[in-house]
């Protein structure tokens, strides 16, 4: 049970962040595929800045830990400006520039990581290794029975992940900005008449959702991938928009699809172990959390409402 | 500059090729660039592309090999290409974004596989079976799809990401419990009855691999584009893909309109399936998708959706693709290079949109101006 | 340069591609009047106020606000020198409460623990609730905008000014979506507003109004000034002779009806929304041979979705819909169409077109599928698509820059709606279902559309027109429906009701 609870929650929670960067996004009215390449681009930068550090083998040092995670965020942050740039300034068709995005960030990433190893490392390899990051227990409140695993094993990322999360909330609903970010997804013409720029609010909206998706890409090559390569686009990025849309663009309930997917598969992994199954029977598992999305979106999608200025050009004159 | 470029691009006429050309041109001059930074020379670069295509004739050959060789297996790519992107265009005609042309591939290649090719049919039998097969998984994928769309209005960008990963893994489980090739740690090879291109054939002194299936391509083309323009259910189509709303008040039926585009959808990439993994490949590797079909998407981008304008794309995005491992060993250019022009020129035409609109406003002032001047003149 | 005008527009020229919009207007206003901007759909008033309100800037000319010169860049701009504006097209957040759309851009802020700036949503409120009540503008401010009504709307756009302390108001066609007793009371606000202090711009089309609060007019055509007129001292005919550019008649001449057999049998339907909110209520009418059954009511009380739900665009939840005897309830929309009911529906570019397609295309778009458009193997005939669109451009006097294959998003409004209505009428329907006909059209094609309105009547068609406009109602129908909260409570031959008693049952006041 333990086991299920504290993998559900590490797999959960990066795909969490990242899918609320795909809801600071959308509720600003920006269609965001391009999650799947920001977090992959971010990921990218944050492990060049560990390897060029620390050397191609991986390091302990908690410093350079934490400061990959900021450099996730500012390389995650820079890509989105390109998505920002197609959707606002060249009013590019914005499901069309997220694809883009995603296959020009796999390209680029590649071609970079190949040429960083053969420049600096002298060696011909496509990844950066970068090891597991280190866990730890908090004692005390682990020794609660069943809930305890939540404290257990946790990643220090997932710590980041929960501080950054409650920022993004308090940001989105009770500030300024994203009062005005979400009427940017309603009505832009309201936001423009109240005097502020359309165009700032949502570039910077999908910036923060670059910011966010980098840390999530880097969680998972600091966890289940422990290096940076092109195994870090399997598409977790659009698993946490069918988080998002299946949260309805709200904080909290996306919070429940992303723990949904992550318990289902860390339960499904167990299942395969206690059965004692071969590992291919994972495989069957792991269909579960997709085919558990599908059945109830037949039930909630009715309900679904997407913003609705989701995927609108933004053209002043138009009215 | 603003002069000449309105004076090329601004011409409503033919801007639908003027502007995607203009995109693919910047994009390899910025391609140039990248490998001249490299220190390498652009052109030998862009020349062993065309060369390792078959589009141009290398130095030196190796036996039994020459640019017919190359040119065929050139062929061999393209022709998923082409069928994926046509898959794209479809469903984009009704206003659909088919994401899962991945996972539709890997259902129909995989169905096909391990009933058709892994049978003793002959040839003649095997084959059309096999694009049979793959028309029919493909079309009840899709149409799944869009009967999840209009039956219980589910995003189909949801949806198709959800069936991609439940076909993933639904035929690697299957793969590693029972077609597993231990060494090659892939699916067991397909019999060469069933395989749609046919392997090592000799021609004109050369052994050459010869894909049956890209004449169906180009034809498929062809008929799609007839189909969109010429028929009424086309016309139904391109109505629903427009504003559903109008369409269903002209009468339209709007969800059955929108299952039947999934389906021919679905069916295209079908094809594509069974071309890439009994065709292009006689194996599958678990857990993988191909990557084919989200590059269609680019490539349908990049044809504008016109059927004709993709046998175009493909061509084009397929030729760089191809020719990367032999620019790689001919120049020692990384072969990533290849995917980076592409992703480059998808950036710059998912660009077109603003190069037509800022290419009309340069145009309307211009136009302006001159007005002005000549009523200047007129006055003096 | 005088110290007495608050707002001057000297010598304004704006250009748009292939337009020039506003053609060196200059205009002067006091503080403290109520100036109105007349003129035709298209004349330039709203490109006027606009610059003025800083959403474009002029290419020519300078404006003077409180005697300064300004260079009015963003509405951001125009809000810090006291203008403020209520768009036509509302511009208002739908899932905000009034407070939030009010207070947007300009937020009372206070510090939760010290030290994360938050907004204070309480305060908010209470300021709303005050302001709201100091103008005598009620609202409830925790309310969400898409759960209230037009004229409650309105007054949070109102509310949005003052909470911005603007002294210049403009209202541009604030009244088109009103009742005539909301209208009334929204002329009143106008007039307090000006008695305490404010100047107010009103822009519209509507000459009573102008008489009714305005104290002088300027009257634009064609994006010139034709005239500036004290109001008191002018006739409303004068007037609309100006904005027009030629001498206009008021009424529109109709023969007596004759009716024929019934044609459409409305009985008991209901019907629900998305939000399966029901928002047709056991409606019962018929619609003879030869007659024009007008609907009259307030946006927003079900009568497009009875227009939808008789079209098939919509599905009733009760009742039967009959058509030249025969129960069409549950036909598809394709087949009532075969069966002869045509379609005018209220958002032309929503749904009456299909705005990327050619001209052509369009006024094909219901009889496509078959002869002589596409043959039995459904194969389209291009030709005759080329001939239909010709004949039909010609007949119904279509203008449009390519002809046939011109694409319809860059017609004008009016000769979209002029293409829509050759389309159904060519259908040689028996009912034919007009919906807010005239919405955002000039005077001639107003006209012009009540006149084949008319004529369809008397070749023996039966119309079916749901309007908000109470002049249009009036001056078309043989027989009035009024139309409140989704029921029809009232139904009588048009000669019987005064315009004021349908305002009133509009209003949901009922009388016996």
């Amino acid at each position: 049970m333990s086991t299920i609870i504290i993998d559900g929650l590490s797999f959960a929670l990066p795909l969490f962040i990242m899918a609320i960067g795909a809801i600071y996004s959308e509720r600003s009215g920006v269609t965001n595929l391009a999650i799947e390449g920001l977090q992959g681009f971010g990921a990218f930068i944050g492990a060049l800045f560990v390897v060029l550090v620390s050397g191609n083998q991986g390091t302990n040092s908690q410093a350079v830990f934490y400061l990959s995670f900021f450099f996730a965020m500012v390389g995650g942050m820079v890509y989105a400006l390109l998505h920002a740039l197609l959707c606002v300034k060249f009013k590019a068709n914005q499901v069309i520039s997220g694809v883009v995005i995603n296959i020009l960030a796999s390209a680029l990433t590649a071609f970079l990581t190949k040429q960083v190893n053969r420049g600096v490392f002298n060696q011909p390899s496509d990844k950066f290794q970068l090891g597991v990051s280190n866990r730890y227990t908090v004692p005390v409140l682990s020794d609660i029975p069943v809930l305890g695993a939540v404290f257990k094993n946790i990643y220090p990322f997932e710590v980041i992940i929960i501080i950054v999360a409650v920022i993004a909330w308090f940001v989105l609903y009770k500030t300024r900005y994203g009062l005005h970010l979400r009427a940017c997804g309603d009505n832009p013409h309201a936001v423009d008449a109240a005097g502020r720029n359309v165009g700032q609010i949502r570039t910077a909206a999908v910036m923060v959702s670059g910011a966010l998706s980098g840390i999530g890409g880097m969680c998972f090559a600091y966890s289940i991938s422990a290096q940076f390569s092109g195994s870090i686009y399997v598409g977790y990025g659009y698993l946490a928009i069918a988080a998002m849309i299946f949260g309805n663009w709200k904080i909290l309930p996306t919070l429940g699809a992303c723990l949904l997917f992550g318990f289902a598969r860390s339960a499904g992994y167990q299942i395969v172990q206690i059965l004692e199954k071969p590992s291919s029977y994972s495989d069957l598992v792991m269909i579960l959390p997709y085919l558990l999305t599908l059945l109830l979106l037949i039930f909630f999608s009715k309900y679904n409402r997407s913003p609705r200025a989701l995927g609108e050009i933004y053209d002043k004159g138009k009215r | 500059m603003k002069k000449l470029l309105v004076k090329i691009l601004g011409n409503e006429k033919t801007q639908f090729i003027a502007i995607p050309v203009f995109s693919i041109l910047i994009s390899l001059i910025v391609g140039m660039a990248v490998i001249g930074l490299l220190g390498k020379y652009p052109a030998t670069a862009y020349i062993n592309l065309l060369q390792g295509s078959g589009l141009m004739p290398k130095p030196s050959y190796s036996a039994y090999q020459g640019m017919l060789t190359d040119f065929t297996s050139f062929l061999n790519m393209l022709t998923p290409m082409l069928f994926a992107a046509l898959s794209v265009a479809v469903a984009m005609k009704a206003g659909l974004f088919n994401i899962g042309v991945s996972g539709q591939m890997l259902a129909a290649g995989f169905i096909a596989t391990v009933t058709v090719g892994y049978s003793a049919l002959p040839s003649a039998a095997a084959k059309p079976l096999v694009i049979l097969v793959g028309i029919i998984v493909g079309m009840l994928v899709g149409g799944l799809v869009g009967f999840l769309k209009y039956r219980f209005n589910i995003n189909e960008v949801v949806s198709t990401i959800m069936v991609n990963y439940i076909v993933q893994y639904l035929t690697s489980f299957f793969i590693n419990t029972r077609y597993m090739d231990q060494i090659s740690r892939q699916s067991k090879a397909i019999s060469g009855a069933s395989r749609l291109t046919l392997m090592d054939v000799p021609m004109a002194g050369l052994q050459v691999d010869l894909p049956l299936c890209v004449i169906l391509a180009v034809l498929a083309a062809v008929l799609i584009r007839f189909f969109l323009d010429r028929t009424s259910v086309g016309f139904e189509i391109k109505a629903v893909g427009a504003n559903r709303n109008a369409a269903s008040y002209a009468g339209i039926n709007v969800g059955k309109t929108m299952v039947l585009s999934m389906m021919i959808s679905g069916a295209l990439a079908g094809l594509a399936g069974v071309t890439y993994y009994l065709g292009y490949l006689q194996s599958i590797q678990p857990k993988v998708l191909a990557s084919t079909g989200f590059d269609a998407i680019a490539v349908a981008l990049l044809g504008n959706n016109n059927p004709v304008g993709i046998i175009f794309s493909s061509f084009l995005i397929t030729a760089v693709t191809k020719g990367s491992s032999y620019m790689s060993s001919a120049s020692g250019i990384d072969p990533e290079i290849a995917s980076v022009i592409t992703g480059l020129i998808l950036l710059f035409s998912a660009c077109s949109a603003f190069i037509r609109y800022q290419v009309g406003k340069w145009k309307t002032e211009l136009e302006e101006a001159e007005r002005r001047n000549a009523d200047v003149n007129n006055n003096h | 340069m005088s110290e007495e005008y608050i707002v001057e527009m000297r010598h304004i020229t704006k250009r748009f591609p292939g337009i020039v919009a506003n053609d060196d207007v200059s205009i002067q206003i006091k503080k403290g009047e109520i100036y109105a901007l007349l003129g035709e759909n298209g004349a330039g008033k709203s490109t006027l106020m606009s610059m003025l309100f800083g959403m474009y800037e002029p290419d020519e000319g300078e404006i003077y606000v409180k005697g300064k010169k300004v260079k009015i860049t963003s509405p951001n701009y125009a809000t810090k020198l006291n203008i403020g504006m209520v768009h036509q097209h509302f511009k208002l957040v739908s899932n905000y409460t009034i407070t939030e759309n009010i207070i947007m851009g300009m937020e009372p802020v206070k510090k939760i623990l010290g030290m994360f700036p938050s907004v204070d949503i309480k305060k908010a409120n209470e300021e709303i609730r005050k302001l709201s009540e100091e103008y005598g503008l009620e609202v409830e401010p925790t309310q969400v905008i898409e759960k209230v009504n037009v004229s409650i709307r309105q007054r949070v756009e109102i509310l949005k000014m003052l909470y911005r302390q603007a002294e210049i108001l403009i209202f541009d066609e604030p009244t088109a979506v009103l009742t005539p007793q909301e209208i009334e009371f929204l002329l009143q606000i106008i007039r307090n507003l000006r008695d305490s202090g404010k100047t107010i711009i009103l822009i519209t089309h509507k000459l009573e109004e102008i008489k009714q609060v305005a104290d002088r007019c300027a009257i634009l055509n064609h994006g010139k000034i034709v005239d500036i007129l004290d109001v008191a001292s002018t006739s409303t005919k004068k007037m609309a002779n100006l904005m027009v550019g030629r001498e206009v008649s008021f009424s529109v001449e109709k023969a007596e009806p004759k009716f024929g057999e019934v044609i459409l049998d409305v009985k008991d339907i209901s019907v629900h929304n998305q939000d399966r909110f029901e928002v047709v209520k056991h409606v019962s009418f018929q619609v003879h041979r030869g007659e024009i059954f007008a609907i009259a009511g307030v946006s927003g009380n079900g009568q497009v979705e009875l227009a939808d739900a008789v079209a098939g665009l919509m599905k009733v939840s009760g009742g039967t819909i009959t058509l030249k005897g025969r129960d069409i309830t549950h036909e598809s929309i394709r087949r009532r169409t075969e069966m002869g009911i045509s379609y005018i529906p209220e958002d032309r570019q929503e749904y009456g077109l299909l705005l990327d397609f050619t001209l052509k295309e369009n006024l094909a778009m219901k009889s496509y599928y078959k002869e002589p458009f596409s043959g039995k193997n459904g194969i389209l005939k291009r030709d005759e698509f080329e001939k239909y669109g010709k004949r039909l451009i010609e007949e119904y006097d279509i203008r449009s820059g390519q002809g046939t294959v011109t694409q319809v998003r860059s017609m004008s409004g009016g000769n979209q709606q002029k293409a829509i209505i050759a389309r159904e009428i060519e259908l040689q329907s028996d009912l034919m279902i007009f919906v807010q006909p005239t919405r955002g059209l000039d005077i001639g094609a107003i006209e012009n559309i009540h006149k084949q309105i008319i004529a369809e009547r008397d070749k023996g068609k039966a119309i079916l027109l749901i309007s908000l406009e109470l002049d249009e109602i009036m001056s078309c129908a043989d027989t009035i429906g009024v139309i409140y909260n989704g029921a029809i409570d009232k139904i009588a031959p048009a000669d019987t009701l005064s315009t004021s008693q349908v305002g009133e049952f509009m209003m949901g006041v009922k009388h016996k």
